[in-house]
């Protein structure tokens, strides 16, 4: 028996914006105040969820056509690759910085390579969650 | 109603860059210089002005807090009796909303106000199944629904 979804997918249509945009706003809070990769990455794969119960599995993969196993591998990657870029300026593995650049439209901002080392650990937490529950769901 | 939206804030930022000045005031001021010219112009548009829209969500957002808290008080009633005479039941709303926003959010406002809750939605989307706590008659209840949700909803999305 199939049940009209209406309301719960005209709801999912719109929740997702907002959960997506405060995943995006608890990576970038993660600096200076709680957040960072890992929640952020969490927040992300909760909204790819929230499309799974809403939708079905085929609408997804239209969706975000990726392989969840290839984004973790990506992530470990991007992790593994700025900690090498330390040994670039002759400094112990896993050594970052940041700086305070002035950027025309931003103004006065500080930009530290712990982000990029951030982006890495976001993508590995999407990866590998997406992963566990469309391996689950997927077990007919 | 978007489209009108999008060249008032169009305006409202050829206004800023005319002016020079790129504050939040001036974008403000821009935006009700354009909300008057669309006013002047608002023969032109397929759809009537668009303050009449915003006018008419406020308007439902008041009902909503009238009718949840006159209901609330009927639930009230209900509960504090010592004897249970309620008389429980589910009846058909037929509705002529179409889109899938306007039915989403009768629904929800049906639920909200307590004493009613939404079960089901039929798959023509025609039809809404409803369960009442205190049903005295099913004509009066549609009636009730279809003259101050609906009727709202219907002036919003107009």
């Amino acid at each position: 028996m199939k049940t009209n979804d209406l309301i719960l997918q005209t709801i999912t249509k719109i929740a997702i914006f907002i959960i997506l945009a405060f995943s995006l706003h608890l990576f970038f809070a993660g600096h200076y105040t709680p957040g960072g990769g890992f929640i952020g990455g969490l927040m992300t794969a909760a909204a790819l969820v929230l499309l799974l119960l809403a939708f079905d599995a085929k609408t997804v993969k239209k969706i975000f056509p990726f392989d969840f196993i290839k984004v973790a591998a990506l992530g470990l990657l991007i992790a593994v690759l700025t900690g090498m870029g330390a040994f670039l300026f002759d400094v112990p593995f896993l050594t970052h910085t940041f700086g305070y650049f002035d950027i025309p439209i931003l103004g006065h901002t500080g930009l530290a390579t712990a982000v990029l080392f951030d982006i890495g650990v976001y993508l590995v937490v999407i990866g590998v969650t997406m992963t566990i529950i469309q391996t689950i769901g997927e077990d007919e | 109603m978007a489209l009108q939206l999008l060249l008032n804030i169009f305006l409202a930022f050829t206004w800023m860059f005319l002016g020079n000045s790129f504050t939040v005031g001036s974008l403000f001021g821009g935006y009700l210089a354009g909300l008057l010219m669309i006013f002047m112009m608002r023969r032109f548009f397929p759809q009537r002005f668009y303050l009449l829209n915003v006018i008419a969500a406020i308007k439902l957002v008041l009902l909503f807090i009238k009718e949840l808290i006159l209901s609330n008080i009927e639930i009230f009633k209900i509960i504090l009796r010592p004897k249970l005479d309620m008389t429980p039941g589910i009846f058909a709303l037929p509705t002529d909303l179409e889109k899938d926003w306007e039915i989403t959010m009768l629904a929800n406002l049906i639920t909200l106000t307590p004493g009613t809750l939404v079960l089901d939605i039929s798959d023509d989307r025609k039809t809404l199944y409803i369960h009442a706590m205190d049903l005295q008659s099913v004509e009066e209840s549609i009636e009730g629904i279809k003259n101050s949700f609906e009727k709202a909803i219907k002036e919003v999305s107009r």
